[in-house]
């Protein structure tokens, strides 16, 4: 519907330009002189920066390409003992953020680790301490691919189940086998899925800091980092991010380009799951044993590691001090939280009933955002506050007030905003999905009942999204409690959470110190998938949509 | 004349013709018109500008004297002061029978919404099932609800876009005899678009046939059984 002065659109053109604004000082820093040290960095670090890059994103994301897609397929199409439980316990792996995978399992595989202990003290084996040097790429390949894989997990196997089953049924009618259908027909009609996943991993790794920083890998992320901290630079810490940046949207391009049209958020009401087919005795056993061995690694041992460590370590970690971190956790994660899905319905709203381009646009930017890695939005964060505050202080000075120093870039709002620009694009995934599924005929009826736009806002459109307002807060809120390199550079003085009080104490040697704030983390994490997943199943039974 | 379309066209952003073309209609107080054609002939379209939630490009729309529609001016849709009833009803679902009835009433006491509550809810006969949910009622009564929650502002026009196209044949006479016995007892000018024959005769005085987006036929319901 047509509109003459739509307050969405212009609160939706507001928000947009907030979030682009810090941008422009980005720009404004690529343009100007470089500083000697990028000359340095150029001639001697960007070639092992963008090596080590590649070196650990391409395997990790082939590995976990391998997995994700293996396991799904099947889960999807097979029956076999315990497949249940597999199917849930596949997806625990990512409520383990790679940070505190990469610290549980240095400390699993250290000499004096669980694995070399058992070896050596049951089996009677001398490993080879070379084998277990996760302080390596390789180690990183190893925390990513075992810690991402349920992205692919999870996105091809939701689409493969509910879209596949006539033609899955078809072929096999047709005389197609397993391993015919698995290349044939599976590969091929869940590619924009398999695209969709991995790209997702790669800008995960790529945004990652936690694990190439303890590892001491040097991808891009780090390299922005050292930058900034070790050398003061922000110039060529710049720099790399605007290659890092141009990586990003390349990746970006190259997957809409794979992907094509395809959409995979489930809109379609007749979902018919697949037949699933009896696996023969040995061929459960090598997937039952595949999908164990998976889910072992991936979440049973890191987790019962960090369970025995908390033992050890609750009597000097449970305190004042911990509870403080908590809180600041959860305040910090619900104030963004609130900000962001109030921003996500506000943008919904007004892409929803403008049919112009920039809403359009609108769209496309607030989605960028988690493309973005942290590295990069922390320093436009930072260069964004700092000129700020020059600008209000000069301007202030300027009208005689001289008692008032404005000092935003030392405070939380910096650390609300950048999360904000991170995690907006999650938030308004979730609700703009309700919108899409309400459609605009309530809206419509609310208009021509004499309710105008806000009016219709409060009385029909949110309590229609309840479900999708949820979902967005929840996917929001633990998103913000996992992240890392963001809390780290733009918290304040002296405030810390809990991941970066794990950070903490894991670059100071007391990996057995942070398995609590770790474990509550995942806590919240699996809680919340837990939570997620039952409002799925709730959902098709609720009244709202049983017309 | 209680209500004027005058030389009306329309064009949707992505279409390369016009979906309405030369379209003028004038209509009666009290009168009921049913508009008949074919699928995506532009029959629903007609009803969405009518209610403001099209906007064509060139025309002018007048009720009661008052303009809705010209180069100049446009009202929106919740200041137009029409009833509308959707293809699908569009109950708001988090809402029971009564909320939902009583959704577009402004400016009254609560006394008298519950008044006009129960006119309505005698009206379309669904006395038995006040408080209860969208999706605990069948299609039948889910469509007397939406024309309940239509007619309690006293809209100057009823709108109805495809009332029967959602119920079960074996459904459809009766809800058609009840539908007509609502609108004369209401007395509400109703103007419904539909694609089966049947609607038109059981509920019309008036019929406008639109074809490719143009007003072919306007003649009443007696010169319609003579064609046929």
């Amino acid at each position: 519907m047509k509109q003459k002065n739509n307050i969405f659109l212009m609160l939706t053109s507001i928000i947009i330009a907030i979030m682009l604004i810090p941008l422009i000082d980005i720009i404004g820093e690529l343009l100007s002189k470089p500083s000697e040290n990028w000359e340095h960095i150029k001639e001697y670090l960007l070639l092992d920066y963008i090596s080590d890059t590649i070196l650990v994103t391409i395997p990790s994301m082939i590995l976990a390409l391998i997995i994700g897609v293996s396991l799904a397929w099947f889960i999807s199409v097979y029956d076999f003992p315990f497949r249940n439980l597999l199917k849930w316990g596949l997806i625990l792996p990512l409520a383990i953020p790679p940070y505190i995978g990469a610290y549980t399992y240095s400390g699993i595989v250290s000499y004096t680790g669980f694995i070399q202990t058992f070896l050596r003290n049951t089996l009677n084996i001398e490993a080879n301490p070379k084998f277990f040097d996760i302080f390596s790429i390789n180690g990183s390949v190893f925390i990513f691919t075992i810690f991402l894989y349920p992205y692919i997990y999870m996105i091809v196997r939701s689409y493969i189940s509910n879209n596949s089953a006539s033609i899955i049924e078809n072929a096999r009618l047709l005389g197609e086998k397993g391993t015919g259908i698995f290349f044939r027909i599976f590969l091929p009609i869940s590619r924009g899925a398999i695209v969709a996943g991995t790209s997702l991993v790669m800008l995960e790794i790529l945004s990652d800091y936690g694990v190439v920083s303890y590892f001491g890998v040097q991808t891009f992320s780090s390299a922005i980092f050292s930058s900034w901290f070790n050398f003061s630079d922000t110039n060529s810490a710049v720099r790399l991010s605007g290659i890092l940046l141009l990586v990003v949207f390349i990746i970006i391009t190259f997957e809409k380009l794979l992907r094509g049209n395809k959409n995979f958020s489930q809109t379609n009401s007749k979902i018919r799951q697949i037949k699933r087919k009896q696996l023969g005795s040995k061929s459960s056993f090598f997937v039952y044993f595949f999908g164990l061995t998976v889910f072992f690694l991936g979440f049973i041992l890191p987790v019962g590691q960090l369970i025995y460590w908390a033992f050890l370590s609750y009597k000097d970690v449970l305190n004042i001090d911990f509870l403080k971190l908590i809180f600041n956790s959860i305040f910090i994660a619900i104030v963004s939280t609130i900000f962001i899905v109030i921003a996500s319905l506000i943008i919904g709203n007004s892409t929803r009933l403008s049919k112009k381009m920039t809403s359009k646009l609108y769209s496309k930017i607030t989605l960028m955002g988690y493309s973005i890695p942290g590295a990069i939005i922390s320093i436009t964060v930072i260069l964004f506050f700092v000129d700020l505050d020059n600008i209000l202080n000069f301007f202030i000075k300027h009208i005689g007030i001289q008692n008032i120093n404005f000092t935003f870039s030392l405070s939380i709002y910096m650390l609300i905003f950048g999360y904000f620009i991170r995690f907006l694009g999650v938030g308004y995934q979730a609700v703009e999905s309700g919108y899409e599924k309400n459609g605009k005929k309530f809206y419509e009826a609310s208009k021509i009942l004499g309710k105008n736009d806000v009016k219709t806002f409060f009385l029909i459109d949110i309590p229609m999204l309840k479900n999708a307002i949820i979902a967005s807060f929840a996917l929001v809120f633990v998103d913000i409690i996992k992240e890392l390199p963001l809390a780290l550079i733009l918290r304040p003085f002296n405030f810390n959470t809990l991941s970066t009080k794990v950070f903490n104490y894991a670059n100071d040697e007391m990996i057995i110190e942070a398995s609590i704030p770790s474990l509550f983390i995942i806590f919240v994490t699996i809680i919340v998938i837990i939570f997620l997943n039952n409002m799925g199943r709730k959902k098709k039974k609720n009244v709202y949509e049983n017309k | 004349m209680y209500m004027k379309i005058n030389d009306l066209y329309f064009k949707y952003e992505n279409s390369a013709v016009d979906n309405l073309k030369n379209i003028n209609i004038e209509i009666d107080k009290g009168e009921i018109i049913g508009v008949l054609g074919e699928s995506g002939c532009g029959k629903s379209t007609l009803l969405r500008i009518i209610a403001g939630l099209e906007i064509p490009y060139k025309g002018k729309i007048i009720i009661n004297d008052k303009i809705i529609f010209n180069k100049k001016i446009f009202i929106e849709p919740e200041k137009r002061g029409i009833g509308m009833v959707f293809q699908d009803y569009a109950l708001f679902p988090h809402m029971n029978i009564d909320k939902n009835i009583t959704f577009g009433l402004k400016n009254f006491s609560r006394k008298e919404k519950r008044e006009i509550l129960d006119n309505m809810i005698e009206l379309v006969g669904l006395k038995d099932h006040l408080g209860k949910y969208p999706y605990q009622l069948s299609g039948g009564q889910q469509q007397r609800v939406a024309v309940a929650r239509a007619l309690a502002p006293n809209p100057s026009i009823l709108l109805l876009d495809e009332p029967f196209s959602n119920l079960d044949s074996h459904l459809k006479d009766q809800i058609r005899m009840d539908m007509k016995e609502i609108l004369n007892k209401s007395k509400t000018t109703c103007i419904f678009v539909t694609h089966d024959k049947e609607d038109v005769l059981s509920l019309s005085s008036r019929i406008i046939i639109i074809s490719d987006g143009v007003i072919k036929d306007d003649y009443s319901v007696e010169k319609m059984v003579d064609i046929i």
